[in-house]
Formats: structure tokens, C-alpha cells, sequence
């Protein structure tokens, strides 16, 4: 039966697209795809009907299925698109070979739905599963970017590393940043890193607790962790909640922070003149041989 | 479940659990540093088995379900079990001159920690590890 | 057993872990060193962590207590290269090592055993 039904849908391919291409059309209006142009919504629709058509014949050919998948995904097309494509499809298909059969009953009915289950279901099948993989795949690109994002390292010059931190820090985050300054302290060889926590709203024991143990690892690696934009209300939090933090340098403000590293770093900041009197002397020496 | 044991008798033998833990915890696909963790786990409870209950088997089993996959770790001993649980939790607490870190530095390591035990009978700590 | 090599490099040691450290080898090491600073008189050491991927509770107490040992044997240690990953746990663990100098890598170890001591 499944040959004989194969058989007439590819002998009225044309007929069944048509239809098909009807349906979905009406589909398109006050719907997802109603920003999209006519072209493209027609040209995708024929894409679309032709990885039906080729998935039956080969019985799902993978890489075709995979790249129309993913062409959806940079059109940023929905999934149910490809889930009302593929009902439609079943519905016209099943209309068509019933309008074309003469005596019909319940075992053919039955026969035939199941026909044409099977040919979409793998379909549906791969095709959600390369939309909703590709999208994961997105979505952990984007986290990566976002975890990026949330601690930032900045090398300013040789040795010498900032790491301005922004908004709420939880554990997660905390964990986070803690990598990312650990290893960038190692890419970047830095032996002074600048936590500068000016943009922190809140301060609380946690929150000290999860500085604190960034520090800590930060000199257990071999490099030192300054703390920098301790406002009053933090100097506050941080005496009246009793914690201790002697062992790191801290100073109020970025700009004095990286003075300090520079100290520590046995470097100073040069006025200009005195590099002038320096080139100044040096012609001074030569004229005089 | 896959599982795999190692039995400890010898001081040597937590060498060889401390590297199965990471070569699982690798294959799990676990971050560097959560690798770290894990073989650090293993050494801390495989070295309380040798040092406190002189023999017992460490065994790692992989989990998966619906939506996360991780390791768990069960170290078990029937040496002289332990009678104050939540004293030898505490940080610093130590009867052999050690640091007093490893149980209570175990559980900071891993995401979920279990310890039951009894005296004279023997310590059971199961902890697992969840891929991030 | 594994030994663990100790280098001399004119006042100083030099000592480079390469091996998985079980808990003998660390012992003997312990004893190696102070034996070491005993028969040169070096007044600093560097050991040299990089190719440590692990630091457990014990290990830390043994490098904790060499330094006290070397120290008060009139040697300062250095300890250089802990990997990050490493660092992570001890953090964990509770372990900060307070009182022990640290930097990236040997080269700056050497530098801050000048430092130290005020050579
Ligand atoms: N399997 C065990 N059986 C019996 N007692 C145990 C067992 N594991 C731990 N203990 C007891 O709990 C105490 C604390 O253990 P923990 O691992 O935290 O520290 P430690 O082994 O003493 O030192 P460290 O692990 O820092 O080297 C031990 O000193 C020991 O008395
Ligand atoms: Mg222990």
C-alpha cells in the first residue's frame, strides 16, 4: 500500500505543492511571517516542500533537513512554522490521495494515515531537533558571551590588570569572576590586578566573603590583588560587619589604586620635562666631547 | 549506571583513586577547575578511609538524567565510624594533627554532601559533583 | 618511591615538582629540603608548583610546614605557580596559606627572595 501511496503523491507532486502553497500562504497573514516579503516567503515555502519531498524519496536525507533548519534559524522564522508546514502537508496530502481513490474504507482510511505519518514524522523528528540544537547552540554562545561580559579583564600595561566589576555579585557570579581573574592574572602575567568594586550597589558579609576569597586566590597564584573604589558607606558595611581586611591593599579610588601599583610594580609616572632634561643633558654630554 | 571502585589498603591507593576521579570527572566533561575539585574530593575522603578506618572502597558512578549529567562519589569504610558528625564538620577539627580541612573543605567542594555513620560499624559519604 | 630533585643556584635552591605527589614522596621531600638548607646554608628556596594539577588538605600541610621548618632554619620559601584551578580548591578547601610568599612564576620568585631579603 505505502508504494502505491508513494506513487501517486510523486506522480501529482505539482498538484499536492500547489495546494500546499495555497495553505501556507494563508497562514502568512497577521502571523509570525507577516514582516517577511513575498519572495522570500514563497522561495522558503519551495525550499521547505522540497525537503518534504526529498526526505519521503530518501527517507530522510539528513544534511538537507540540516541546513534548511538552520537557514530558519538565521531567518529567525519560529518552529511553528515548520510544525504548520508539515500539518499542512499531512492534511492536503492525505485530501488529495482520498479525492483520488475511488472506493474507500476504513482499513484504507487507516492504512493511509499511517502512510503518511511515517513519512513526516522522522521529519518533524530531525527538524525540531536540528532547530531546538541550533538554538541551544545560540543560547550557549550567548552565555559565554554574557559570562564574558559580567567580569571583564582589562591589561592597562605590562603587569598591571583591571577588573572593573558592575551590578549584583551572587555566588554564581562570584565563581565567575573568580576564574576569570585568575586566569587572566596568568595569560596576562599581570603581578598587580585592580578589583575595582565602585559599581557594586550592595556590599554585604556574602559579598565581602566572595572578594575576599578572589583576593586570597589571586596571592595564592603569586599575584596581588588590590581592592579599589571602597566607598564611605562600603568602608562602613565592611568595619560594623567585622570583617577583616588587613591583608589586602584597598584604596578608594581607581586612580589611587593604580598608583600604587605602579609603586609596586617599581614604576612611576615621569613628567614629560623631566624627560626633556634628560634628553636636555644627553645633547648637553655629546656637545661637550 | 556505569560504576567503577577502587579499593583502598595502601597509601598508594589513594594516588590511584585521586587519578581515576579525574580521568572520570575529564570524561564527564567537567571544567578544569571542577576537575580539580573532584580529584581533590577523592584524595581528602580516600586518605580518611587509609588514615581513620585503615581499609575500605571508594567507587564513582556517572549520572545522568533529563537535564543535568554528573559524578557521585561514595567513599565507605567499616573502620570506628565517627560520633559527633557535626563536630568533625567544623572547620579545623582534627584527631591525627592534620589541618582539620578535608571534611568540611569536601563539602564546600562538591555540590551535594552526605555523611552517615556509626560507631564501631563504619562511614558512608556520598557526594556528587554536577557538570556546570 | 619517587624523590623529588632539589637544584642549588648559588645561595639559593631550586625545586621544580614534576611528579604526582603521594604522601611519601612529600614526606621524604620535606626531609630532603631541611637536610639540604643544613649542608648549603641557603638562605632562600623556590619551589615551583606549575606542573601541580592538585593540592589536597595533606600536601598543603606539608608545603605549609616546610616553609615554617626552612624558616626557622633561616631560609625563606617561595612558593611560585600555583594554577589557578589549583588556587580554586585550596580556596575551598579553607586553606590560604597565609603566611607564605608566592609569585607567578621562578624568575619571580628568584626576584622576590631578593626582596625578601633585602639582598
Ligand atoms: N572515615 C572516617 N572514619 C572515622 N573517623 C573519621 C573518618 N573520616 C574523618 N574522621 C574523623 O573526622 C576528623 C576530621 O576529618 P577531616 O578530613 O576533616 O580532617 P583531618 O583528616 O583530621 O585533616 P585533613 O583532612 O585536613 O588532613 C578526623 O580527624 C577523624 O577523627
Ligand atoms: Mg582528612
Amino acid at each position: 500500500m505505502d508504494t502505491k501511496f508513494k506513487k501517486i503523491v510523486f506522480e501529482n507532486s505539482d498538484m499536492i505543492v500547489n495546494m500546499w502553497m495555497k495553505e501556507i500562504e494563508t497562514l502568512k497573514d497577521g502571523n509570525y511571517t507577516s514582516s517577511v516579503s513575498d519572495e522570500l516567503f514563497e522561495s522558503t515555502n519551495r525550499e521547505f516542500v522540497n525537503v518534504i519531498f526529498s526526505s519521503i524519496q530518501h527517507r530522510g536525507s539528513t544534511h538537507v533537513v540540516e541546513d534548511f533548519s538552520e537557514k530558519l534559524i538565521n531567518l529567525g522564522w519560529p518552529l511553528s512554522y515548520i510544525t504548520d508546514g508539515l500539518q499542512v502537508f499531512r492534511r492536503v496530502t492525505i485530501d488529495f490521495i482520498l479525492s483520488h481513490t475511488e472506493r474507500i474504507d476504513s482499513t484504507y482510511i487507516s492504512e493511509l494515515i499511517r502512510s503518511v505519518d511515517l513519512w513526516t514524522e522522522p521529519l518533524i523528528r530531525q527538524l525540531v531537533n536540528e532547530y531546538s540544537g541550533s538554538w541551544e547552540h545560540i543560547v550557549s554562545l550567548q552565555r559565554v558571551a554574557l559570562q564574558e561580559l559580567s567580569a571583564p579583564l582589562i591589561p592597562v600595561m605590562d603587569n598591571i590588570t583591571i577588573m572593573p566589576l558592575i551590578g549584583t555579585i551572587d555566588t554564581e557570579r562570584a565563581k565567575l569572576i573568580m576564574e576569570n581573574l585568575l586566569d587572566g592574572v596568568i595569560k596576562h602575567n599581570s603581578e598587580v590586578v585592580l578589583m575595582d568594586i565602585t559599581g557594586v550597589p550592595v556590599v554585604d558579609t556574602m559579598v565581602a566573603h566572595h572578594i575576599i576569597q578572589a583576593a586570597e586566590a589571586v596571592r595564592l597564584i603569586g599575584s596581588t590583588c588590590i581592592l579599589v573604589g571602597i566607598r564611605p558607606e562600603i568602608a562602613q558595611t565592611i568595619v560594623n560587619l567585622g570583617i577583616n581586611l588587613d591583608k589586602f591593599p584597598t584604596q578608594s579610588s581607581l586612580k589611587k589604586g593604580f598608583s600604587a601599583a605602579l609603586n609596586m610594580t617599581g614604576r612611576d609616572i615621569v613628567e614629560n620635562q623631566a624627560k626633556h632634561k634628560q634628553i636636555q643633558d644627553m645633547i648637553d654630554s655629546l656637545s661637550r666631547e | 549506571m556505569e560504576k567503577s571502585c577502587v579499593s583502598i589498603k595502601i597509601e598508594l591507593d589513594i594516588v590511584a583513586a585521586r587519578q581515576l576521579g579525574r580521568e572520570l570527572a575529564k570524561q564527564v566533561g567537567f571544567s578544569v577547575v571542577d576537575q580539580a575539585r573532584f580529584a581533590t574530593a577523592v584524595s581528602e575522603l580516600a586518605r580518611n578511609i587509609y588514615l581513620y578506618a585503615d581499609q575500605g572502597e571508594i567507587s564513582f558512578d556517572i549520572i545522568k538524567n533529563m537535564n543535568q549529567s554528573g559524578l557521585r562519589l561514595t567513599a565507605t569504610d567499616k573502620g570506628p565510624g565517627i560520633r559527633d558528625i557535626s563536630q568533625v564538620m567544623q572547620d579545623g577539627y582534627t584527631t591525627s594533627g592534620g589541618l582539620g580541612a578535608g571534611l568540611p573543605g569536601v563539602r564546600r567542594l562538591m555540590d551535594d554532601f552526605d555523611i552517615i555513620s556509626e560507631e564501631n560499624i563504619g562511614t558512608t559519604v556520598t557526594v556528587v559533583k554536577w557538570k556546570r | 618511591m619517587k624523590k623529588i630533585p632539589i637544584l642549588k643556584l648559588h645561595d639559593y635552591l631550586l625545586v621544580s615538582i614534576q611528579t604526582e605527589i603521594d604522601d611519601q614522596t612529600a614526606m621524604q621531600f620535606q626531609e630532603d629540603l631541611l637536610q639540604k638548607i643544613h649542608v648549603t646554608g641557603a638562605t632562600g628556596v623556590v619551589i615551583d608548583l606549575t606542573s601541580v594539577d592538585m593540592i589536597d588538605s595533606f600536601i598543603a600541610k606539608v608545603l605549609g610546614d616546610v616553609v615554617t621548618m626552612s624558616d626557622l632554619m633561616g631560609a625563606t620559601v617561595v612558593l611560585t605557580g600555583i594554577q589557578p584551578a589549583v588556587a580554586m580548591t585550596l580556596i575551598d578547601l579553607g586553606i590560604h596559606l597565609q603566611n607564605v610568599p608566592t609569585a607567578l612564576d621562578i624568575e619571580q620568585g628568584l626576584v622576590k627572595l631578593h626582596q625578601e631579603l633585602g639582598a
